[in-house]
């Protein structure tokens, strides 16, 4: 039987807003074509974890005081995730672990929280704690060349700027910045995006492409995943696509 | 009283008076329209009796309305929010329709049920004599922020509050607010003893791992449900407090519960309504009831409003109860599976304003414990988000079926006839129960002979 593995990294800090629901969707979706899926955690002090072991590493959003709790931990990891990133291993990041992969955050309380700085964004959120960019988004990316329109829910202070290569283009929503046109950051084993929802509950052709991706890299040969039951996800996605996307 | 308090006092009745000749009910209107003219308008009442205020997370309707049926029960004049509007203009809308010209509001107290947000802008203007806080979950975040925001301000008012507070010592967010006031010597906590449904493991989404006093992480000998349970901080002993009330041999199966040597027969089995029962305890308690009130109350009352809410419809027995936040909706999921026979679900799910719009919450749900449930409807704006939600827990999606429109969902619901539950979000329980109605009056009221 295939096998994949997943890390989850401070499930407990960040765990905000159903994104451990990411976890349980890949779980679910590998399960239904009889690939095993062996969930792993990466907690605050943990010193022996091996990251190039995993294919997939997941980080979930968090509140600012999470976040602030971690920097340290992640910081010291710097290396290894860096190693695991090169080596193809794939990474999929929400809202705070986004953030947090870049160069900085600097929080609502003008707090800057160094970043991994796998990547060159950077995130600066207003002081004024109101000021959020909150609502549904829908934001068109494109998955093995194929247009796909993603649905979440975003909610965030921070504002990520010297985004080389978005996740996608926003439909309906703000994205990266206020009224932004572009949402998120992107590589061939990078998703990493402000969409909460859980972000794979609505868009299971991305999940679907990141088992494809992870299970190919594997493998060395192309994965087909066999087509499941989506009836509930197709007629979810029209619904919202009807409401959301009207104009 | 000053000019501005008694103008304040006059326009706010002349509104409700001009509302009424309109023929509308006066609402929340009036207090939003004072609260714009004055922002000190809460100060414009004299209130000379003690107020009670609930607030936490989960549970403060049904606490506020056992207070209130307590205090009433021995003939007192009670002011109360039973309806639920609990924000600042709707406790000045309640004041206004309350009060004479002069701003007197005559009772005997005031019994109130507060929002979280709320209580420091409130009482900071009224005189609070105790406030009880049930929980803190997390909750509507994209509307009320982080949880820890939340109870950081409810922290600022206490540290210079100087009253009763009733206080769970077995919810970390609530107990901490213990200690947000050193000088206040009138803290009173309550506990629950482990019960027979806890666990060594968490088996629910919870909030606050972390001691909230030197950051370490908190250890729990069991958890009763989510993040309440008997915890520790292995650092700093922070959760070592001495409860003031315990709730002690719990037995969901009679269900019962013993309060100070006495044991108490309830009238719902669940571990989270034991925990609101203990407050109501604490809190009477403090104003010296006669026992068989008590025993009465506990026995017999019933808020209803689709808390915990029965209803027999056309040969099918079907329990409805309000669940805002995953934690709710777990307490639910609970009752349902100590039920052992086969049963269905209906889960009403909406994404209006007063919900969050955000309905990524369901995702903490723990639905993997499902108990012989043969078949799950789902109803609301966003009836396929919580269909897509249970599936990918691994229920089969065969036996799934979404009916966004209410009546519809009914028809569907009541096909069958057998034990039921129903668990509707916040701007969904009104609607549902209705449709609930409207379904019982169309079946059982038709041409078939039932009564």
């Amino acid at each position: 039987m295939d096998k994949l593995k997943i890390l989850h990294m401070y499930p407990a800090m960040l765990d905000l807003y159903g994104d451990s629901g990411n976890v349980e969707i890949l779980s679910y979706r590998c399960k239904m074509r009889g690939i095993e899926v062996e969930v792993s955690k990466h907690d605050l002090g943990d010193k022996e974890t091996d990251f190039t072991q995993y294919d997939i590493v997941y980080l979930g959003g968090g509140a600012d005081f999470e976040q602030q709790l971690l920097a340290d931990d992640l910081l010291a990891l710097k290396d290894k995730v860096k190693e695991a990133y090169e080596s193809g291993v794939y990474f999929l990041m929400i809202c705070g672990g986004y953030q947090l992969m870049g160069q900085y955050y600097k929080d609502s309380n003008d707090k800057k929280i160094p970043g991994l700085g796998l990547f060159d964004y950077y995130t600066v959120a207003s002081t004024n704690k109101r000021e959020r960019c909150i609502g549904n988004i829908v934001v068109e990316t494109e998955l093995d060349g194929e247009k796909y329109k993603v649905i979440g829910f975003e909610n965030h202070g921070g504002q990520t700027d010297n985004v080389t290569t978005p996740f996608g283009k926003v439909l309906a929503g703000n994205g990266n910045k206020f009224e932004s046109s572009t949402e998120g950051y992107t590589e061939k084993n990078v998703t990493a995006t402000y969409l909460h929802g859980p972000l794979l509950s609505k868009n299971p052709k991305l999940a679907d492409h990141i088992i494809s991706y992870c299970m190919e890299r594997k493998t060395g040969e192309k994965y087909v995943p066999k087509e499941i039951n989506d009836k509930l996800e197709n007629d979810c996605r029209k619904q919202l696509f009807d409401r959301l996307l009207k104009n | 009283m000053s000019i501005k308090n008694a103008l304040t006092i006059w326009v706010g009745k002349f509104l409700v008076k001009v509302l009424h000749l309109l023929g509308r009910d006066a609402g929340n209107a009036p207090g939003l329209f004072l609260w714009e003219i004055n922002k000190d308008c809460l100060k414009a009442f004299k209130v000379d009796c003690p107020i009670i205020a609930v607030t936490g997370t989960n549970g403060k309707t049904s606490v506020t309305n056992y207070l209130n049926h307590i205090f009433d029960s021995t003939g007192k004049k009670i002011i109360t929010n039973k309806q639920g509007n609990n924000l600042d203009t709707g406790i000045t809308s309640l004041l206004l329709n309350n009060c004479d010209m002069k701003g007197r509001v005559k009772a005997d107290y005031l019994v109130l049920e507060v929002d979280e947000s709320h209580v420091p802008v409130i009482f900071s203007k009224l005189k609070l004599e105790t406030l009880v806080l049930l929980n803190f979950f997390r909750d509507q975040l994209d509307r009320n922020g982080e949880v820890e925001t939340l109870i950081l301000k409810v922290k600022k008012f206490l540290e210079t509050y100087e009253g009763n507070v009733v206080l769970n010592a077995d919810d970390p967010n609530v107990s901490r607010l213990g200690l947000a006031n050193p000088k206040n010597k009138n803290i009173y906590y309550f506990s629950v003893e482990r019960y027979a449904g806890a666990t060594d493991q968490p088996y629910e989404v919870g909030e606050g791992k972390f001691c909230p006093r030197c950051g370490a992480e908190l250890k729990y000998d069991y958890y009763q449900y989510s993040h309440v349970g008997k915890f520790r901080c292995p650092k700093c002993d922070f959760g070592n407090v001495k409860p003031y009330v315990t709730a002690k041999n719990v037995k969901l199966d009679v269900p019962s519960v013993e309060f100070e040597g006495e044991e108490y027969k309830i009238s719902h089995n669940s571990i989270y309504y034991v925990y609101n029962l203990s407050a109501v305890y604490t809190a009477a308690s403090l104003y010296k009831f006669d026992k068989s009130v008590l025993h009465e109350t506990f026995e017999k009352f019933e808020v209803n409003n689709g808390r915990l809410e029965k209803f027999s419809v056309d040969g099918s027995e079907l329990l409805v109860n309000l669940a805002k936040n995953p934690v709710g909706a777990n307490m639910t999921l609970r009752v349902m599976n100590e039920h052992q026979g086969e049963k269905e679900l209906l889960f009403v799910l909406n994404d209006n304003l007063a919900d969050g719009h955000d309905v990524s919450w369901i995702w903490d749900i723990n639905f993997s414990v499902f108990n012989n449930v043969s078949r799950v409807v789902t109803s609301g704006t966003r009836a396929y988000d919580i269909a897509i939600r249970i599936k990918c827990s691994g229920y089969d999606p065969e036996n799934i079926v979404v009916r966004p429109d209410l009546d519809e969902a009914m028809e569907e619901f009541f096909s069958t006839k057998g034990d039921k539950y129903a668990i509707a979000n916040y701007t969904a329980i009104q609607p549902t129960r209705a449709a609930i109605k409207r379904y019982k009056a169309k079946k059982e009221g038709g041409t078939d002979g039932q009564a």
